[in-house]
């Protein structure tokens, strides 16, 4: 096995009636980098995130975190060491914003004042002054505010592993677009190991290390974004010419 | 979407025509809420059967004495068998005799008077209230009458149907009467519960009827009214007086069962239903094949 | 003598009736919050279970008051005369809307909320307890106010039984054909049906979270 933080040695997740969401998929992903998977809708890349959390058991295969199997560690331990960040955000609505990003280390037996410096060092990281955010409820954010919080939450712990789940899909395209621009900021000064899942092939071009193509629960190939534009499979051919025609429509 | 609505619509004519339908050729018995009104019922309703032919319906259970006498006043039934005590304490509100003879001769002149309603013969047999207490308490303490309880009363607890404990010849008249000072209010419950909850010492004194057929059977003691708190309470059938004017045939059916049957004849029909739960048809049947009926 | 002048005149009887009331109904609510609740949770763990718990909550349920009073009297150990065998036929009255309430109001949570307590790494205890019982607060509190106010009305039919309460005026009212002696019984009854609903609906506006 190479060694990576990350490893999936011909990982496949079959459904009870037969159907396979994904089949023998095998990538490796570095310390600091940023592995994109990049695939329409229904093609498995949602699948593959959780497999790595182990909020899914692989039904062949292995999947790898950090040296130990998934299945090896124990899930509670092994869901504290990664971020996980998802499209709804999922906010514990009864929640403030300081206690939702402090979630994590207060699980975790952190002293309440460590708890409280942490939450306003991410609260700044994330662009969101503490003094105005901290004691807001969840239903008074907008969605940007709210992924914001989300990172946050996700960042609380340090944890090494960060897994976003098409995290700016839901998001207004000058929300998103910011929110795209500081996580790339965010990633080179944390320099965290992060899978990204995307089916948007700008955002994975401007946040990808690699991208990884995934169709039909296979993956088809690993590139970076150079080779990706001059990559010769089908697929991503697919992606690349449907974003030549978005921008040659735009530049009239 | 019509035919629904038109649906209902005949069931509820048929329902509502049903309610009207010929009075002319049917007889409508009622029975309080205890077994032996039930027997005395349906017996009433096969003699009448019987002897002149007409359709017969029973309101059973139909709650107490005066649910009943309001029944019979509405002219929603046409009979039913009361207790001549009870008549003169409960419905005509009137102190009590000590005379069967005379309670009898004056509720009948009264209702006749008031309601309209006639008093056929007695049926022969008298439901008296039963103080009632468990067979060993009895023995332990040597009870034979009320007055000796009177003394145990602040430690027992008394249960009661609810029509005795509102009547004026009911529980107030009672612990008037033999200084029964209980030192909690008694329990009350529907009439067929009382004996269970004394077997069960849930309570230790209730107030049965003379006449209840598993007093025995539970080893049960009926205390003697020492000082005749009770009125008389023979047992007859009352009857609208415009009943007996449409079907001739009635009264003389009625008054074959004149004196026609004892206490114990009715405490052993009692048992043969409550004790031996055998149906109230059957037994009925059988008691009349064996008065010749 | 109007209804109002019965009360006052036998206020003393009134107000044991009320309370014998009341501790009957308090009583079976406890109970059966303690045991609905728990059961609620363990058919959103136990998906399977959901038919046969829901199923036999909602036979007692369909079964008519009178005559679940009636099946329970012979039977030992619980049943009987008294109060009680009447607090049995309340709690099990009571069971099917907190249990129901329950299942609905945890399985109501915000999947996405579930999801992400669930990855960034909460114990299956932490989920129940942090999450999903604190934001399904409001839904078992109504199932718990529908059951109460039930609960008031059914125990009226409790005195059948020897049990006690306001139903006692109610069925003496009953076989002496006294209007006034039933309202008696039916309007505090009434009250306290009110005053429950009222007092519980206030908690349950209280803890209901926006979302």
């Amino acid at each position: 096995m190479d060694n990576g933080v990350i490893q999936c040695h011909r990982v496949s997740y079959r459904l009870g009636d037969g159907r396979a969401l994904v089949s023998d998929l095998s990538f490796t992903v570095g310390r600091g980098e940023t592995l994109v998977l990049l695939g329409r809708s229904g093609s498995g890349k949602t699948t593959t995130l959780k497999l790595i959390n182990r909020l899914l058991e692989p039904t062949a295969g292995e999947v790898w975190v950090e040296g130990r199997a998934t299945t090896a560690w124990d899930p509670i331990r092994l869901r504290r060491r990664i971020g996980y960040v998802i499209q709804e955000v999922g906010l514990m609505p009864h929640l403030t914003v300081e206690e939702n990003v402090g979630l994590v280390p207060r699980l975790e037996g952190w002293e309440p004042e460590r708890v409280r410096t942490r939450v306003r060092e991410l609260l700044n990281l994330m662009g969101l002054d503490p003094s105005e955010f901290a004691r807001r409820w969840p239903h008074q954010l907008s969605g940007g505010q709210r992924q914001r919080v989300g990172v946050a939450r996700a960042l609380a712990a340090d944890p090494p592993v960060l897994l976003l789940d098409e995290p700016f899909g839901a998001l207004d395209p000058v929300t998103r677009a910011e929110l795209q621009r500081e996580f790339r900021r965010l990633q080179e000064q944390l320099q965290k190991t992060v899978v990204f899942v995307t089916h948007d092939v700008r955002e994975a071009l401007l946040l990808g290390t690699r991208i990884a193509l995934v169709a039909d629960g296979r993956l088809v190939a690993v590139h970076s974004p150079e080779e990706f534009l001059r990559a010769q499979e089908p697929e991503v051919a697919a992606f690349v010419s449907a974003l030549r025609g978005w921008q040659e429509k735009i530049t009239f | 979407m019509r035919r629904p609505v038109v649906l209902l619509f005949a069931c509820l004519l048929a329902v509502l025509s049903g309610c009207r339908s010929g009075r002319e050729n049917r007889i409508v018995i009622a029975s309080k809420n205890f077994t032996e009104q039930i027997i005395l019922a349906e017996l009433l309703a096969q003699h009448i059967q019987a002897r002149t032919g007409l359709a017969v319906e029973q309101r059973v259970n139909l709650g107490g004495t005066l649910i009943c006498h309001q029944a019979l006043l509405a002219g929603a039934v046409d009979l039913y068998v009361e207790y001549t005590g009870t008549a003169l304490t409960v419905i005509l509100d009137e102190e009590t005799i000590g005379d069967p003879t005379a309670v009898y001769q004056q509720v009948k002149a009264e209702y006749i008077q008031r309601f309209d309603v006639e008093w056929m013969e007695p049926l022969g047999f008298e439901n008296t209230f039963a103080i009632v207490v468990r067979g060993e308490d009895a023995r332990r303490l040597k009870l034979k009458t009320i007055s000796d309880v009177a003394r145990y009363a602040p430690e027992w607890r008394a249960g009661f149907g609810y029509e005795f404990m509102a009547r004026p010849d009911g529980f107030a008249g009672l612990a008037a009467t033999y200084g029964l000072r209980f030192s909690r209010s008694p329990r009350t419950m529907e009439l067929g519960l009382l004996y269970r909850a004394l077997k069960e010492k849930q309570v230790d004194i209730v107030a049965g009827n003379s006449t209840d057929g598993v007093i025995a059977a539970l080893d049960l003691v009926v205390l003697e009214d020492d000082r005749h708190y009770f009125p008389p309470y023979q047992a007859a059938a009352v009857v609208r007086r415009a009943a007996l004017d449409r079907h001739p045939g009635l009264r003389g059916a009625l008054d074959e069962l004149a004196g026609l049957f004892s206490e114990e004849e009715m405490r052993r029909l009692n048992y043969a239903v409550d004790g031996q739960h055998r149906d109230v048809k059957d037994v009925v049947r059988d008691f009349r094949r064996a008065k010749g009926l | 003598m109007n209804v109002f002048d019965f009360l006052f005149r036998n206020r003393a009887e009134v107000l044991a009736l009320t309370l014998e009331h009341l501790a009957l109904v308090a009583a079976a609510m406890l109970i059966a919050v303690a045991l609905g609740i728990p059961l609620g949770i363990l058919v959103t763990r136990q998906q399977a279970l959901r038919r046969w718990v829901l199923g036999i909550a909602n036979i007692f349920q369909t079964v008519p008051s009178l005559a679940l009073f009636g099946f329970l009297i012979p039977v030992p150990l619980l049943g009987g005369i008294g109060g009680r065998t009447a607090i049995v036929a309340l709690v099990l009255y009571a069971l099917l809307p907190i249990i129901r309430n329950t299942y609905v109001g945890i399985s109501g949570v915000d999947p996405a909320v579930v999801e992400a307590a669930r990855g960034m790494g909460m114990t299956d205890r932490q989920l129940l307890w942090q999450v999903e019982i604190p934001l399904a607060l409001g839904v078992i509190l109504a199932g718990i106010r529908v059951a109460t106010v039930t609960s008031v009305g059914v125990a009226t039919i409790a005195a059948a039984i020897g049990a006690g309460g306001l139903g006692t005026y109610i069925f003496r009212g009953l076989s002496m054909v006294n209007n006034q002696i039933i309202l008696a019984g039916a309007i505090p009854a009434a009250l306290l049906a009110l005053l429950a609903d009222f007092s519980l609906g206030w908690a349950e506006r209280r803890l209901r979270v926006p979302r």
